[in-house]
């Protein structure tokens, strides 16, 4: 089975600022790491070719730097691994990148073999839309089922995974090729190993597709190619904290001296009111 | 096994480094560059990662390793000016000396040693990161590599440079699980700053920084003290506590709250809080660290294809005025890869050949200078220095300087604090005078 698994390059603190003239998210000098939500579905792909066998390719589309992500996937034993950059994709909506992900998932089956699968993370930190995987898989014309919990190989052509939701499991039977995205936490993600990460730093095994490869319309890729406007960001302006501390011995005191620092306050005296009414 | 990748074969390299620290990433970059093929591995994301420290490094034992350092190395500030202070309450006395020349730097220690472990990398050793290191393999008395998880690296010598948390060392039996009046919490806060505004509070030129000690009751009496060094755009601030003492104190519940209200007391204090007045907190960590001294240094640093480097080998060197772990490390791991070129023209890496690392390590200003200061450990033994002398030689301070009838000389101010305190004079002239000696 060819597992392609999608993994996003995203900034890890909340020190994120936003750019006020396209309200895209400035990613400079901000430390970067692989969405921690796609783990589990790199995990996912790896359980899945221990059984039945294959290859685990992982692709991103990602500034060049995004290379020491795919070497931590690759030390976790992924088989290769696809970097899509190029600065005409820069700025994409998740309708840019989902498409010029799903070009590089039909190149990936032409060139490299068949692809049976496309696994991805539930979401990412960074934008929490979970838009790209339903995208990918409208432009392969593929099935695609999500929150899935557990996926077991069935047979050659198809797949039986879980769906845990709020108040019911659901199982189906999907048949392949599919997209599928695994929940959030369902799958522990092994640690990187010595050997693996060995090979992925010394055998080539990153391959970089630039659009010179994809040969996609620059109109349909990056800023130009995504209709998403950003209509407007707001600000929330950072509350002046009085930080104050009162630490006593008996937590009664603790009780006392937090109510009366709430009726104290005009703002948070008229929040009570509305809650316990005039008796404050 | 995998096919084969060009430069290196996947299991087998010359030399193995577990900890791309500053002595793993020396020895890594030294031997790479005398044509060892080197595997520097780390556990953290990134070199550097778990490292945190105050932040000065003295540069010119870093020199000898890299005549660049100067123009290339992540330096910060140049420390022109060294302060020692004495707090009780909200008394406070202070020493400063100006330094007329380039001794040290400050640096944040994660950025140096990654530009270390970058020097490594681009002199031709392979560094991977997030690859934790379970176990040094021993075959018929001989260190033959190490394994991680599952997986196993060859290497006809393997330097273990850990650092302070000996765990492989321990499972090998060649260090002891150290007592815990040998190890010290360090605590740590990062504060933002305008660097003109660092350079206006601390009477710095641009590029000159400051490295400052501070003794007395912002450790609660707990044997350690606190540091304030200045970087570019941000002040470091901490305390270094003996894990040891700080036990029993927690114990005797004066240690109450998480040592972490030490540090925001240190921040708070009114002799300290106006040179990082608006400053933000950015940062903040702890880690377990050595208090240096012979005590720690295990009972030997080689044994068959295996040398031990760095804070693991108890490179670190406290003389109660300044403490020396970077200049240390790096000095250890020069001296370790020396000892491993000559070792290969001799012929290999046996006990025998690799012998001369420790007889360069006792030649050497480290072992002269834990010698020298092996005094410290007394010092770090006894609370009374942490406690009494800080509060006798402030009140001695205020009888000088607050005084409102007939101004004492500075024998009487002492002896008058000593009563006030209830302390024998004869006794604290025999603790301070033998300290001195040693220190």
């Amino acid at each position: 089975m060819r597992i392609v698994v999608g993994v996003k390059w995203v900034p890890n603190t909340q020190a994120v600022r936003i750019d006020p003239e396209t309200g895209t998210l400035i990613r400079k000098g901000v430390p970067s790491i692989v969405n921690p939500h796609d783990l589990p579905a790199v995990e996912a792909a790896l359980r899945l070719r221990e059984r039945v066998g294959g290859e685990v390719i992982v692709v991103s589309m990602a500034p060049p730097p995004a290379v020491k992500g795919l070497e931590l996937v690759l030390g976790m034993g992924a088989d290769r691994a696809v970097l899509v950059t190029d600065r005409v994709f820069a700025g994409a909506d998740t309708w840019a990148t989902s498409y010029v992900l799903s070009r590089a998932i039909q190149k990936i089956s032409a060139e490299i073999g068949r692809v049976d699968l496309v696994l991805f993370g539930h979401e990412t930190i960074d934008s929490s839309t979970s838009h790209v995987q339903a995208q990918v898989a409208s432009w392969l014309d593929w099935p695609y089922v999500y929150y899935v919990s557990s996926i077991e190989p069935l047979g050659d052509n198809a797949v039986r995974v879980e769906r845990e939701l709020e108040e019911y499991e659901e199982e189906y039977v999907v048949e392949l090729p599919a997209v599928v995205s695994i929940a959030i936490k369902a799958m522990k993600p092994r640690p990187v190993s010595l050997q693996s990460k060995l090979r992925a730093k010394l055998e080539r095994r990153i391959i970089t597709w630039t659009n010179a490869d994809l040969k996609l319309d620059p109109r349909c890729v990056g800023l130009k190619g995504s209709p998403t406007v950003v209509a407007k960001t707001v600000d929330m302006p950072e509350v002046p904290r009085k930080k104050e501390v009162y630490r006593p011995r008996d937590p009664k005191d603790a009780a006392r001296w937090i109510i009366r620092k709430m009726v104290e306050d005009e703002k948070l005296r008229e929040v009570m009111k509305g809650i316990v009414g005039d008796e404050l | 096994m995998a096919k084969g990748g060009g430069l290196f074969n996947l299991s087998k390299f010359d030399v193995v480094v577990v900890g791309a620290g500053p002595s793993g990433s020396t020895a890594a970059y030294l031997l790479a560059k005398a044509g060892f093929k080197v595997l520097l591995l780390e556990r953290g994301r990134g070199a550097g990662s778990k490292l945190l420290w105050g932040g000065k490094a003295y540069a010119e034992p870093l020199r000898k390793v890299w005549p660049e350092l100067d123009k290339e190395a992540p330096i910060h500030r140049w420390v022109t000016k060294e302060r020692i202070s004495i707090v009780w309450g909200e008394r406070a006395l202070t020493l400063e000396y100006k330094l007329g020349r380039k001794v040290a730097f400050t640096s944040p220690l994660p950025e140096l040693a990654g530009w270390m472990a970058k020097k490594a990398e681009s002199a031709g050793a392979l560094l991977l990161d997030e690859v934790p290191v379970d176990e040094i393999v021993v075959k018929e008395g001989r260190a033959v590599g190490v394994r991680s998880g599952n997986d196993f690296v060859s290497a006809d010598v393997v330097i273990d440079a850990e650092g302070a948390n000996r765990i492989l060392l321990e499972k090998l039996g060649l260090a002891d699980r150290p007592s815990p009046y040998d190890m010290a919490l360090g605590v740590k806060e990062v504060l933002s700053l305008d660097p003109r505004l660092i350079e206006e509070r601390f009477g710095l030129e641009r590029d000159e920084g400051l490295s400052w000690l501070i003794l007395g009751d912002i450790t609660a009496g707990i044997p350690g003290g606190g540091f304030v060094y200045t970087m570019r755009e941000t002040i470091g601030i901490g305390l270094v506590l003996n894990i040891g003492h700080a036990a029993v104190a927690a114990e005797k519940g004066i240690l109450r709250d998480h040592v972490s209200r030490l540090v925001e007391g240190l921040r708070t204090h009114p002799y300290f809080r106006n040179y990082w007045r608006e400053a933000d907190v950015i940062e903040y960590g702890g880690r377990m660290t050595i208090e240096g001294g012979l005590r720690f240094v295990p009972k030997r640093l080689y044994s068959n294809g295996l040398l031990v480097v760095g804070d693991a080998a108890g490179m670190l060197v406290n003389t109660g005025y300044t403490i020396r772990g970077v200049d240390t490390a790096v000095t250890s791991a020069r001296l370790a890869a020396e000892a491993i070129i000559e070792a290969r023209d001799r012929g290999g890496f046996t006990e025998e050949n690799l012998r001369a690392y420790e007889e360069k390590v006792r030649e050497s200003y480290i072992y002269r200078d834990l010698v020298e200061h092996s005094g410290i450990a007394e010092i770090f033994d006894d609370p009374f220095f942490f406690s009494k002398v800080p509060s006798l030689a402030t009140r001695a301070a205020s009888k000088l300087f607050e005084a409102d009838y007939g101004e004492p000389s500075l024998l009487e101010a002492i002896k008058r604090s000593a009563e006030e305190e209830e302390i024998s004079l004869l006794r604290l002239m025999l603790k301070v005078g033998r300290v001195v000696r040693r220190i």
